[in-house]
């Protein structure tokens, strides 16, 4: 089996984050979640940048992204790394409160692989973080990259 | 030059240079003395008659030399010459002449550098001064002001005329739009017959000579069998005659009034605001002179005549202009009165027609054919419309014969041989029309208009008709003719209509405007709703269920319903959020139809529900249910809504059915659910459709209340109807009707 690959979760609100890792903890995944605050911070951790310049994790089997973000926001994440050949194979889960079709149209065409509005029931909720977490965490094997990075 | 009478083309008529003929006629004489050296440039033949010197002999020489006497008369006027157009009487003279002294009646006027100088002898007992014409110009002045219509001033203008001339026969006669001349009154005794009444073609009096006629107000012909008498000149150039007194005329008329029978003849000009309205035409059956001094008088008498004509005719104007801008003012009343101004023409038919005097009108859009009155049938008024929008280039276009620039008028005559229409946008082809029956017309032509020449056998000369006997026409297909101030009235109408649709458009302009702004307020609004307002409401159920799991062996039986209460309420509360998002967003995107399989979508919609049941038994009657053309996506949210509703409202039924079918009804589809379930009252039959009404009791029945308010508004907005019909505890029938080829859909 490779290597486990980290989570990465990119939540500004520490509500969210807090019943997120909640919901994650109690799926009871092997793997590291690396949580990063905004989209900036987000770009940097994938880019190996800034605080994130010496990381010794790999590149995250899913991240999950929440729409609204201070500074750099999700869409804008989600199009540069759907955007970057070296990052595009990384899939990538719109979290969001939000039913507005228009964020969803626009992820869709930027390439996201799940979009998710973040249900009020918590039972829902625990259950789409975790069926997320389970899906593309462990079940799915990422192609095999080019460069074999 | 010669002066004999040549083969004339009579067709040639318009192009005849009548204003430099060369010749006067013989009852008077001409010189042209140079302004610049005061030579005699241009002398006519006869000087020798009455001078004794040859016209030749003196070409060339100073005017003072030659003739002291009548240069020391002319003095001041060939210092100061009257300007072009304008000939002056100056006075009656005495002059010395090769035999004897005598009289003569002098004239003068200008030609490029030339003073012309007319004298003529007066005929023999004519009077003397203007003294002797004072009265009778003075009783025609204080007599206009008592004629009351236009009719008998042009009566009396012919009878004063004739008392101061003389003639047989003298006319009024009166210009149409074409040219044609129409004798309006006459004054004449036994000698020539009367031609009151008749029409004479516009060829009789060509356009250069009507030009000429506005410029020079007076022309005589003292006897029409005349010799002309050529004028002399060194000068190749012959002289512009066009002010001149004694000018000859074309042979053409000469023999025109010999076939006439008229051997003399004068005609005087009435001008309305510089334009050529008529003649007052003076015939006598014999060779006749008329003095300058009382030809003089008589253009005065016309100007006078001209000026009362048009005072008359302008108060004639403004009376009916106060007339038709009242009517102009209730129609603009109704007009504004209304949300479309063709509902304030519609409704108001009469006013509408009154405008113009119409026994007919019709107002006429893309979609849309009102006629008013006596009207073609609406087809040809759509044929009409069609030609109009193609060929209608000015905003007003008035005719009395539409037959002649649209030939299938002929058809409908008798409702509209007149049309009068105004083009009110020519984007989107509007028009407003009034129509005027046929007026079948008897018109009396003086000779037949048809041959106003004739081809003289074997040769290629021309002639003047012989025969001015009446020749009746028959005038069909022509209404009587639209007034300028109807014209006028309707143009206004017309300026009033396009303000009232510009400003409605305007209206609209900034309405939508409005409406878009406040959509997308409600979008941001909306918007930021589903981001903000959803996560509280979802971190309040999150942190309670964490709260239950973490305290739960600590908890009391008490504590773990308190938190499940606040589960629960969060839970509502966020649910409603998002039914109220989805019910303000549906609202607002765009409709999306195409092909709805309707018995599949309803089957899938069912399968979905009753895996929810669990053990409920249901027993389900599924009829015929036709495709349909809609969004798919809220079409399958209505058949959610009542279908859920249905299998809701029977939980309490042992033998639960619902029945879902369609039937065909008046061009629409109807699709219904029925059920036997609890049923409503109908007298909250108001509220069952809107959001947030409820009609039983949370614990009864759960819901938000909007799923009615969706079905209705989804429908609705596909341009069709929801209703309900229910009785307490006796089932519920829902129904929606969509209307076929759903055209409402917007």
């Amino acid at each position: 089996m490779a290597e486990l690959k980290p989570i990465l979760l990119v939540e500004d609100n520490p509500k969210d984050l807090e019943l997120t890792l909640a919901a994650l903890e109690q799926s009871q995944l092997a793997n590291e979640v690396v949580v990063v605050r905004d989209g900036e911070e987000a770009l940097d951790f994938l880019y190996r940048r800034g605080a994130h310049e010496s990381r010794n994790t790999s590149d995250p089997a899913v991240v999950l992204l929440d729409l609204k973000l201070p500074k750099v926001d999700g869409l804008e994440v989600l199009e540069t790394v759907k955007a970057d050949p070296h990052l595009r194979q990384t899939p990538v889960v719109m979290l969001t409160s939000s039913r507005e079709e228009s964020d969803l149209v626009r992820s869709y065409e930027l390439g996201v692989n799940a979009f998710v509005v973040k249900p009020v029931g918590f039972r829902e909720f625990f259950d789409a973080i975790q069926d997320l977490g389970v899906f593309w965490a462990i079940l799915n094997e990422p192609p095999p990259r080019r460069n074999g990075a | 030059m010669t002066l004999q009478m040549q083969d004339i083309d009579l067709t040639a008529c318009e192009r005849e240079p009548i204003h430099i003929p060369g010749s006067i006629q013989p009852h008077g004489i001409l010189l042209a003395i140079r302004l610049s050296d005061r030579t005699i440039a241009y002398a006519s033949a006869n000087v020798a008659e009455i001078f004794g010197f040859g016209a030749t002999d003196v070409l060339g020489r100073p005017f003072d030399q030659v003739l002291p006497a009548l240069s020391a008369e002319f003095s001041t006027q060939l210092n100061d010459p009257p300007t072009a157009g304008n000939s002056r009487f100056v006075r009656t003279i005495r002059v010395m002449t090769a035999q004897e002294e005598k009289f003569f009646e002098t004239a003068v006027s200008r030609s490029g550098d030339y003073a012309i100088l007319e004298l003529e002898e007066p005929p023999v007992g004519s009077v003397s001064s203007i003294d002797a014409l004072y009265p009778t110009l003075r009783r025609f002045v204080e007599q206009l002001q008592g004629a009351s219509t236009i009719e008998a001033l042009c009566r009396m203008a012919a009878q004063d005329i004739r008392r101061m001339t003389g003639f047989d026969r003298v006319l009024i006669y009166r210009f149409d739009e074409q040219w044609n001349g129409t004798v309006v009154a006459e004054d004449r005794n036994e000698v020539l017959p009367s031609y009151l009444d008749l029409r004479f073609p516009a060829s009789d009096i060509p356009a250069q000579a009507r030009e000429l006629y506005r410029r020079n107000r007076l022309r005589i012909i003292p006897d029409a069998g005349y010799a002309p008498v050529p004028i002399q000149s060194h000068d190749p150039a012959p002289l512009d005659l066009s002010d001149s007194v004694l000018r000859s005329v074309s042979p053409v008329h000469l023999e025109y009034m010999r076939n006439m029978g008229t051997l003399a003849s004068m005609s005087i000009s009435i001008l309305r605001d510089g334009r050529l309205w008529g003649l007052i035409s003076c015939h006598n059956r014999d060779p006749k002179r008329v003095s300058l001094q009382v030809r003089n008088a008589c253009d005065f008498l016309t100007q006078i005549f001209s000026l009362q004509l048009e005072a008359r005719e302008n108060t004639t104007l403004a009376d009916n202009r106060v007339r038709l801008g009242a009517i102009r003012t209730r129609l603009l009343a109704h007009m504004a009165a209304e949300d479309h101004f063709i509902a304030g023409l519609v409704n108001h038919p009469d006013d509408l027609m009154m405008l113009a005097s119409a026994q007919g009108a019709a107002i006429l859009t893309q979609d849309q054919c009102c006629c008013l009155g006596q009207t073609p049938d609406k087809n040809q008024v759509r044929a009409l419309f069609d030609w109009l929008s193609e060929h209608q280039q000015e905003d007003v276009l008035a005719t009395d014969t539409l037959s002649e620039i649209y030939p299938a008028a002929k058809a409908f005559a008798d409702q509209a041989s007149g049309l009068l229409s105004i083009s009110i946008s020519k984007v989107h082809s509007s028009y407003v029309l009034w129509f005027r029956p046929e007026v079948v017309q008897t018109v009396k032509w003086g000779g037949n208009p048809e041959k106003p020449v004739r081809e003289e056998a074997g040769s290629l000369r021309l002639h003047p008709r012989l025969s001015f006997e009446i020749w009746k026409e028959t005038v069909r297909d022509r209404s009587l003719p639209w007034d300028r101030s109807e014209v006028e009235a309707v143009n206004e109408l017309r300026n009033a209509i396009v303000g009232i649709v510009l400003r409605r458009a305007e209206e609209m302009a900034a309405l939508t405007e409005e409406l878009r702004r406040s959509n997308k307020e409600l979008e941001a609004f909306s918007y930021s709703v589903s981001h903000d307002l959803r996560a509280p409401f979802r971190h309040i159920v999150g942190y309670s269920e964490l709260l239950k799991k973490q305290e739960a062996s600590e908890m009391s039986e008490k504590g773990k319903r308190y938190v499940d209460t606040i589960i629960e309420a969060a839970y509502t509360a966020g649910t409603l959020v998002d039914n109220l998002l989805r019910f303000s967003h549906m609202g607002r995107t765009a409709l999306k139809p195409r092909p709805v399989d309707v018995a599949r979508l309803v089957d899938e919609v069912r399968q979905k529900l009753m895996a929810q049941q669990g053990e409920r038994r249901i027993q389900w009657i599924v009829g015929d249910l036709p495709p349909m053309t809609a969004d798919p996506v809220l079409i399958r949210l209505v058949f959610e809504n009542l279908l859920d509703n249905a299998v809701k409202y029977t939980r309490t039924r042992e033998k639960a059915r619902i029945e879902i079918g369609s039937r065909r009804q008046d061009g629409e589809t109807i699709y219904f659910v029925r059920d036997n379930g609890v049923g409503f009252d109908m007298k909250y039959i108001d509220k069952l459709f809107g959001v947030f009404q409820r009609l039983h009791r949370m614990e009864e029945f759960e819901g938000t209340g909007i799923g009615l308010a969706n079905v209705r508004r989804i429908v609705e907005r596909h341009g069709g109807r929801a209703w309900a019909e229910g009785a307490l505890d006796k089932g519920a029938t829902f129904s929606i009707a969509l209307p076929d080829q759903n055209e409402g859909a917007a």
